[in-house]
């Protein structure tokens, strides 16, 4: 009986936060799968349901197309820029932690991911300026022709893959120096008594055992990069001068489908479209990085 | 004793609570009375201009508290769009919106019809020009008022012409490509330093698409034509839309006089980093503000340009002060004003605004136009912005295609492509022409 009113107890202590938490997380996800079953135009009153016919549609817009293939390289190309130095930053910083200038360290690799995002934008947006920038300058210096980095539709892509990493790292770093700074010190003495060189112990320890962190950080990078919208934004956007290359990402599709074309509905579609890819990718990450941990 | 003392105070407290209600009730009267009204627009520089039309209100009105927030018009749009539909838009609210946007907010009923007066005034041909009075109406029936207009005239460095050996501005659209070629200044590797005409080649948005189309109309094409009965086509994947689009290719690609990285724009004219370019009559109070001392002279286009007519609509319940406000913006005083102190082009009729091309001779291109010159609109249909930003994605990778430049077949393609592109939209909203 007490087991039981206990029970009781512990449900309605934790009903309003389930309630907060199904209203702000779980309800606008369930309304946006309805919505993309819907003709739901955000200016008309009729709001017909048309089934799977906004999905059928959005297979044969090269627009989505360019969106969805721009976005998946950029958040791959953040992971596998971000997650290695972040690794071995983090690996340097923690040999330094006694070190004086220790906290500077840190403060200098964090501080990017607590700047403004339009603020350091710009900022990029200068160092890769064609004629202006400090980078085109750099390589002229050292006889390497010129780049028209925000124009060339490929090198705009990697100017904000550049510009997500140098964001994301200072987050990675400080999760991977938990991550270090909770590893059993003796194994590494261990393996120091055996003769492992300090590479050897970083390549067989380190990383193997940091390979929750690795799961974490990799699934919020990766989360995070499906999620690009405004790096790409500022680097293009300019009402005057010149402005940059567009480069259409998924989450600016939706914006300008939602609110210029008005098309809700559609924009729906493109919204689980993204939480499929994901949830997908979120998914296959968990499994290869927890199997092999186990193991 | 005891009763006596309770009832006194219950008494006491009925009537402190009574005191605190009417004083409430009281101060509610006041704040009510002070009327508010919000002006909602979608450029930053028009601010002065509807402070300027609520202070003259003043006498009038002299509780009217006029809250003018113009933010850039991208944003403004999606205020708009959620304001009107979500509720965000709160008390009488004056909202500025071009007359093909406004369509789809009329189509759903979003925005009340215009009170009789109102009616009578924008109906009236002595104050607008049917061209203005239909785009704001739907159906017969009023719905907006006309305030100002986009169109577009050539700016030309005359320095700059000076120095090329020009004395007159181009003509035709064969001169312009001449004109740039000389105009275009460069370093000693021969890379264009100053661009000999500015053209939009990048960025985001449905501009790109407007400024090639003002470039299409002076070939004879179109984006969008009217075919009758409510229908519409595509009319630029022809002769025009390939000898408009070649025109942008052999600038950017053969003569190198204008790139993509190039600065563009009204900022790069005022700062001597392009020789001409076309651009609305905002630019003349741009420069005078920005660049005060730049020689420069405007001229009309060889075939015509595009007019964007923008009106004044009211949302709100009562909205008498909105349409109020909205009349009182198209004042004689008022339109002067807006002419002479932001640059954009009023759109009623019968005002004298000889003190200010007086002033400002750059402002007669705008005004005073051959007979012949032709405007073209952006159509009044619901997915005009859906058509301009595909069209614009589609340019900007024509404008990187340097193979284009010389290959009149995959120009050709190209156009059918986006043609293609237009109609599948125009047939999904029931809008195309069979």
């Amino acid at each position: 009986m007490l087991k039981r009113k206990r029970f009781f107890f512990a449900i309605l202590a934790i009903l309003p936060t389930l309630a907060i938490f199904a209203y702000v997380r779980l309800y606008p996800i369930a309304d946006t799968l309805r919505l993309s079953l819907f003709q739901w135009n955000i200016l008309s009153k009729n709001k017909p349901f048309i089934g799977l016919a906004n999905f059928r549609e959005l297979m044969g817009d090269h627009l989505f197309l360019d969106a969805l293939i721009n976005t998946t390289i950029i958040a791959f190309g953040v992971l596998v820029l971000t997650i290695p130095m972040a690794m071995i930053i983090a690996a340097m910083l923690f040999h330094r932690t006694r070190s004086r200038m220790a906290g500077f360290y840190e403060t200098a690799v964090f501080i990017p991911h607590v700047v403004s995002l339009v603020p350091a934008a710009m900022a990029w947006k200068w160092i890769f300026d064609a004629r202006l920038g400090p980078l085109n300058a750099l390589l002229d210096f050292i006889g390497i022709p010129m780049q028209n980095w925000l124009f060339d539709p490929v090198l705009s892509v990697i100017c904000i893959i550049v510009l997500c990493s140098w964001q994301a790292l200072g987050y990675a770093v400080l999760i991977y120096l938990v991550g270090f700074k909770n590893l059993p010190v003796s194994l590494y003495e261990a393996a120091k008594l055996d003769g492992a060189s300090g590479p050897q112990s970083f390549w067989h320890l380190s990383i193997p055992m940091l390979k929750p962190i690795t799961l974490y950080v990799s699934v919020v990078t990766l989360v995070s990069g499906f999620n690009v919208y405004a790096q790409a934004f500022v680097l293009a956007s300019d009402a005057q001068g010149a402005p940059g290359r567009q480069v259409r990402v998924l989450v600016l599709d939706m914006l300008e489908n939602s609110f210029r074309n008005y098309r809700v509905g559609y924009a729906a579609s493109e919204a689980v479209v993204l939480l499929v890819i994901v949830l997908g990718l979120t998914l296959i990450q968990f499994s290869m990085l927890r199997e092999r941990g186990k193991s | 004793m005891k009763n006596a003392y309770s009832k006194l105070k219950i008494s006491t407290r009925a009537l402190a609570m009574s005191t605190a209600l009417a004083v409430t009730f009281l101060s509610g009267i006041t704040v009510a009375s002070a009327e508010t009204l919000t002006v909602w627009s979608g450029y930053p520089e028009m601010a002065p201009f509807y402070q300027h039309v609520a202070d003259g209100m003043k006498a009038a009105h002299p509780d009217l508290e006029v809250k003018v927030e113009a933010i850039a018009l991208r944003e403004h749009e999606k205020r708009v769009a959620l304001g009107l539909t979500g509720g965000g838009q709160d008390g009488v609210t004056v909202i500025e919106l071009s007359g093909s946007t406004a369509t789809r907010y009329l189509e759903n009923d979003l925005l009340p019809e215009a009170p009789s007066d109102i009616s009578t005034f924008v109906k009236d041909p002595k104050n607008f020009g049917t061209f203005f009075s239909d785009i704001a109406s739907s159906n017969g029936k009023v719905y907006g008022v006309p305030l100002f207009r986009g169109q577009g005239s050539l700016f030309y460095n005359t320095d700059m012409f000076k120095a090329a050996g020009l004395t007159t501005p181009p003509k035709t659209m064969e001169e312009f490509t001449e004109y740039a070629k000389k105009l275009t200044q460069r370093d000693a590797s021969g890379k264009a330093t100053v661009s000999g005409w500015s053209l939009r080649l990048s960025g985001g948005g449905q501009g790109i698409a407007e400024k090639f189309w003002t470039n299409l109309h002076q070939f004879g094409g179109a984006i969008l034509v009217p075919a009758g009965e409510g229908k519409w086509k595509t009319d630029f994947a022809n002769e025009a839309g390939r000898k408009a689009l070649k025109q942008y290719l052999d600038l950017v690609f053969t003569q190198k006089s204008v790139t993509p990285e190039m600065p563009a724009d009204a900022d790069a004219f005022e700062r001597g980093q392009t020789a001409m370019f076309i651009r609305e009559s905002w630019v003349i109070g741009d420069i005078a503000k920005k660049a005060p001392g730049l020689k420069y002279a405007t001229a009309p286009l060889p075939t015509g340009s595009i007019a964007l007519p923008t009106n004044l609509y009211v949302a709100g319940e009562d909205g008498k002060v909105g349409w109020e406000f909205a009349k009182a913006a198209n004042s004689p005083e008022n339109l002067v004003w807006l002419l002479q102190n932001v640059g954009w082009l009023p759109n009623r009729a019968g005002i004298d605004y000889t003190s200010v091309t007086a002033k400002q001779p750059a402002f007669t291109a705008f005004v005073d136009y051959p007979k012949s010159y032709k405007f073209f609109t952006l159509p009044s249909i619901g997915p005009i912005e859906e058509v301009l930003t595909r069209v614009a994605a589609q340019l900007v990778v024509a404008f990187a295609d340097a193979s284009m430049a010389t290959d009149d077949a995959k120009i050709d393609a190209f156009l059918k492509k986006t043609s293609d592109e237009v109609n599948t939209i125009l047939d999904r909203e029931g809008l195309l022409t069979k």
